[in-house]
């Protein structure tokens, strides 16, 4: 696999940055395809990938319970004047569902994860790479692609959508505390909105999409990690880069997924 | 090729955009034979072994391992090579999320997946016994001094048994006493194993205890030959500047 190399420098002039620009995309097209290339290659690092899922799922649990429930309690807060002006208080827990499983929860969750994961790879890896810990496995003949980045790829790619549903159903309970210390609705009442509010093709689109994300995390923590370069400073900029490319791509896959789904389930819209 | 040679580089050219960094280097390795490799800082050292070992691909040459061209080998049959090759980098490189037990067994376990667990701890305390650290089993490479590293990075180097030993700066960055220490350590390693070894280093005290022969690189090209009395004991103005230098700093 031979990547463009990257100019970096104190100054660089227009032409740096664009040919920086081109030279990302580029990369990161070789480095996926080297993934699916490596990725059906033996040998199958399953108990790699299992800790590697266990280590991520504990690292953001934390941090995505509290963005769950304070997304779904600040949600509800908001909407609820409005929902109050215009007589439909009886609706404020379908569309608070509807808002959190279709979009807010997917997207926001993978951001987090984005910022927590996608820098902590890009710094493993970049740490690693300078201090030639991949080319002491590449001459112990030892595949470094597929031990280091196929196995914490499919192990984000894994671990999102899980963790996603996990925020969805954190999300709704902070939206039922927010109704609840203004409104006289009961829990039951609540739940049996929200139940017959989401349909199950609500959720397809959702976590299929996240999928995506998690692919996207992984991949692009791997790229950054696995390409850096220039000592320290390089593993900094991994670890910067990795969050900033990640949660870029995470908004604009967003975008085009969500026309895709649109496409594929019309009555969603 | 002769059978007593291991090792056969032949016009090897190597350059990073305009800098040509080794020019039609040639050299042949013995088997049993230590070689050391001198020369001053960015001459060209650790590139030559990192193209012997195929992590660089020199823009000419060739380098023949038992035959071998590993520059025109597949990954598969390259790696096939190298199991048989350790290399102990500058740093030691050692593996920094895993403990000294889990550094040594992790090559141990990918080339022998056969092998017991059992097996594979009798062979990691042992190799461990070999330079000396058996107590720094589980410890984690955080905790362990440079001179340490650097006997851990050794351990993992040679615990495949391998019949040539690549060895980057070993002593660099360590005091006199444990650099004295550490070139002893691989001076009996190498006779303990009966490994060929090339050696790259600046150092004249390591290079004195380890080396049969020497070659000194300079302006990308191998400038003078020989063993180490002769060499240090040479009237060539800029080898004696070098060694007289070494040797203070020594």
């Amino acid at each position: 696999m031979k990547l463009p190399q990257h100019r970096y420098g104190r100054r660089l002039s227009y032409n740096d940055i664009i040919y920086n620009f081109f030279a990302t995309i580029a990369g990161l097209t070789i480095f996926n395809f080297e993934f699916i290339k490596q990725a059906f290659k033996p040998p199958y690092e399953i108990a790699e990938i299992k800790r590697h899922m266990d280590e991520l799922g504990v690292k953001t649990f934390g941090i995505v319970s509290i963005t769950g429930f304070i997304i779904g309690l600040v949600l509800t807060m908001q909407s609820q004047p409005v929902m109050q002006r215009f007589g439909a208080t009886d609706f404020l827990p379908a569309m608070v569902s509807l808002s959190v499983v279709r979009e807010l929860a997917p997207v926001i969750t993978a951001l987090i994860f984005a910022g927590r994961v996608s820098s902590g790879i890009g710094a493993e890896l970049g740490s690693m790479r300078v201090t030639e810990q991949i080319d002491a496995m590449e001459v112990s003949a030892i595949n470094p692609f597929n031990y280091l980045v196929v196995t914490r790829v499919i192990a984000t790619t894994m671990i999102l959508p899980i963790l996603t549903l996990y925020v969805i159903i954190i999300a709704i309970l902070g939206a039922f505390l927010a109704i609840a210390i203004t409104e006289p609705m009961s829990f039951q009442y609540y739940q049996a909105s929200v139940v017959n509010s989401i349909e199950f093709g609500d959720f397809i689109p959702s976590i299929a999409k996240t999928f995506v994300f998690g692919f996207i995390v992984g991949i692009v923590g791997c790229y950054k990690g696995y390409t850096a370069e220039g000592g320290t400073e390089g593993v900094g900029r991994a670890s910067t880069t990795s969050v900033v490319l990640a949660s870029l791509l995470i908004l604009i896959f967003d975008m085009v997924l969500v026309k895709i789904s649109l496409w594929l389930w019309p009555t969603l819209s | 090729m002769a059978d007593t040679q291991l090792i056969e580089i032949e016009t090897l050219t190597k350059r990073f955009e305009d800098h040509v960094v080794l020019d039609n280097v040639s050299l042949d390795v013995e088997r049993g034979e230590n070689l050391v490799v001198f020369g001053r800082s960015g001459e060209g050292k650790s590139v030559l072994l990192k193209c012997i070992i195929g992590l660089l691909k020199p823009e000419t040459g060739r380098v023949l391992i038992h035959g071998q061209n590993i520059l025109e080998l597949s990954v598969s049959r390259l790696n096939t090579v190298r199991k048989n090759i350790g290399f102990l980098f500058q740093g030691a490189a050692l593996y920094d999320s895993m403990t000294v037990r889990e550094n040594l067994s992790f090559p141990l376990k990918r080339h022998f997946p056969e092998m017991i667990q059992n097996d594979v701890d009798n062979k990691v305390r042992y190799t461990l016994d070999l330079v000396s650290l058996e107590e720094a089993i589980d410890k984690m490479p955080s905790e362990l001094s440079g001179g340490m590293k650097k006997r851990i990075g050794l351990a993992r180097s040679i615990i495949t048994d391998p019949e040539l030993m690549l060895y980057d700066e070993p002593t660099t960055g360590l005091d006199p006493i444990t650099t004295k220490e550490i070139s002893e350590l691989i001076l009996s390693l190498q006779k303990k194993l009966s490994m060929t070894s090339i050696a790259v280093t600046h150092d004249v005290m390591c290079a004195e205890i380890i080396a049969d022969r020497a070659i000194f690189l300079k302006d990308a090209k191998v400038a003078y030959e020989g063993s180490i009395p002769e060499l240090t004991a040479s009237k060539d103005p800029f080898l004696k500047n070098f060694f007289s230098h070494e040797i203070i700093n020594a």
